[in-house]
């Protein structure tokens, strides 16, 4: 599959705050892409980098296998944190400015004003919208030019419920479209129901990425230690029964598949001459489990 | 070009704060130059009519118009300015213009408000010089018409420098206060502490030396002091002294130099700045 987006050890700091660091990651054609991962964990600053909105101190990124550039650019439709219109012009005359940008046709405005549901208030200036219109605006403007790939920052932020599920319907439908998506959340239940793929961030590294049903499961979770870490590592991917392995801080936490349990994985280990300094069975749910990968 | 001129239409003419500062500066000028037209001194060698005649005006009213250039800055820090409290530099660049472009745009708006002064000078110019001026030639209308496109130069002077404070700032509050003290403070007290010939290439002088009074006014002013010979008695370079302006070709050429400086550390502080 064609990669949209290939991130090769990113680093970027404010001052003495390193905000992401020696981030890698591969995003491919028609994938629905999570950055998850608690406030402050990078997710934006890595979006602001790809975007070329901030600069990265080491490391590179390409979008389509080439270097960023204004043309790649209109392929993508972004939001990051919050909505940035002008405030003293109306929704319509906010849009025609990305419409222009991104030479999209008139049509496009108001196609993106009536999935947004803000057909009717597109003669208002900006600063009359209440939060959530404003949100859905943002939502509004990354649609205009029908861009191939869409970067969502916190999309459903301030949101009533009503609007969250409403963002939720818009993403899935452009996915079901078989539009590329990178969605920022902190929402695990959002990442969960969107994605196909996530990359958990935590205090700006990447401390997993991989399938969502693989990463976020409720199945039980082992987490293992030995002295020859990259032999287990090995090992362990080749074990028939073992369904994921990732590495997480110092640890390598293992999925296995249903019936086999933390004791068949010593024995195996230690048949295969690897003597696990530990290991713990963790029983958890979904939330758990990321609150656990976060920590 | 024409997409970037579209885009800064857009977000200019709709700005309240530009629609007042714009009415302002036009009424202003046009309050000034009628003011004076009405106003009778009693002056001996001094008539305020001969300000209003050609090729006299060619002088005066690029004169007057310079002195509310002051709002063409404000009017261009405030939308510059505005980029960054709204956050809509970077949302263009995410949106798709390259960094360079957002600086184009500027100067284009810089370039489009130039050229509105220039016009609505002109206009006055010919207005009020038809109305007061008798037995003319065409020689004698267009003697000194191009001091109106050195009044074009020093409007985009002095809003490439608003352009500039604006881009290192990044805030409306301050970079007015910036703007203001880099003229009427800063340069002028690091201007003292140089030798008077290095004191006239300050950027803020050279601009502002583009329009000088008028040599009319001085001209009118210096009659007392001048010989039998026509030479005038305040030889600068006789008594030891440098004189304060340079010649105005000579002005002209530095002027244009800091401009381009100037929009070459725009763009530069542009593509390397996060936005």
């Amino acid at each position: 599959m064609e990669k949209v987006l290939e991130i090769n050890q990113l680093s970027k700091s404010y001052g003495k705050i390193l905000a992401i660091n020696n981030i890698s990651f591969t995003v491919k054609r028609g994938e629905v892409y999570g950055l998850l991962g608690p406030n402050g964990s990078g997710k934006t600053t890595t979006l602001a980098v790809v975007l070329d909105i901030l600069k990265a101190d080491t490391g590179d990124y390409k979008w389509f296998d080439k270097p960023m550039d204004k043309f790649t650019r209109r392929r993508i439709g972004s939001l990051i944190e919050t909505p940035n219109f002008y405030p003293y012009l109306s929704l319509w005359e906010n849009l025609k400015i990305v419409a222009k940008i991104k030479d999209a046709p008139d049509d496009d405005i108001n196609y993106a004003l009536g999935v947004s549901n803000l057909l009717k208030r597109k003669h208002s200036a900006y600063n009359t919208l209440s939060l959530g219109m404003k949100q859905r605006l943002a939502i509004a403007s990354v649609l205009v030019g029908n861009p191939e790939v869409l970067v969502l920052d916190e999309p459903t932020n301030g949101l009533d419920p009503e609007g969250f599920a409403e963002v939720r319907n818009i993403i899935q439908a452009q996915a079901n479209e078989g539009k590329t998506i990178i969605l920022a959340s902190h929402i695990l239940d959002e990442v969960e129901k969107v994605c196909s793929h996530v990359a958990i961030l935590k205090s700006g590294d990447l401390i997993a990425n991989g399938r969502v049903g693989e990463l976020l499961t409720t199945d039980d979770m082992v987490f293992v230690q030995s002295d020859k870490m990259d032999e287990l590592e090995k090992i362990l991917n080749q074990a028939g029964f073992v369904k994921n392995s990732f590495k997480m801080d110092n640890d390598l936490a293992v999925v296995l598949d249903s019936g086999y349990s933390a004791t068949d994985l010593n024995k195996f280990c230690f048949d295969k001459d690897i003597i696990l300094s530990k290991v713990l069975l963790k029983k958890q749910s979904l939330e758990d489990q990321f609150l656990q990968l976060v920590k | 070009m024409k997409k970037l001129f579209q885009l800064e239409k857009i977000k200019t003419l709709s700005y309240p704060a530009f629609k007042t500062l714009m009415i302002i500066h036009f009424l202003l000028f046009f309050l000034v130059v009628l003011v004076v037209s009405r106003v009778h001194f009693s002056i001996p060698g001094f008539s305020v009519k001969g300000l209003y005649q050609f090729p006299n005006i060619w002088e005066f009213f690029p004169w007057v118009a310079s002195w509310f250039n002051l709002f063409l800055a404000i009017v261009v820090i405030l939308l510059v300015g505005n980029e960054f409290s709204f956050r809509t530099f970077r949302q263009n660049v995410i949106n798709g213009l390259s960094r360079s472009d957002l600086i184009t745009g500027k100067l284009i708006m810089i370039v489009t408000i130039a050229i509105y002064t220039f016009l609505m000078v002109l206009l006055a110019i010919l207005i009020f010089g038809i109305i007061f001026s008798n037995g003319i030639t065409m020689d004698i209308i267009f003697e000194k018409s191009y001091l109106i496109l050195i009044y074009f130069i020093q409007a985009i002077g002095y809003m490439t420098i608003g352009l500039l404070i604006a881009l290192i700032f990044r805030n409306n509050a301050l970079s007015i206060i910036m703007f203001l003290l880099y003229f009427a403070i800063i340069e002028p007290v690091v201007r003292l502490m140089f030798n008077a010939e290095a004191r006239r290439f300050f950027p803020a002088k050279i601009i502002s030396n583009l329009t000088p009074t008028p040599e009319f006014l001085t001209m009118t002013s210096e009659k007392s002091f001048t010989g039998s010979s026509g030479k005038s008695s305040l030889d600068f370079h006789e008594i030891g002294l440098v004189p304060e302006n340079l010649p105005i070709g000579i002005t002209v050429l530095l002027a244009a130099g800091y401009i381009g400086f100037f929009i070459g550390l725009a763009y530069l502080i542009t593509n390397k700045r996060n936005l």
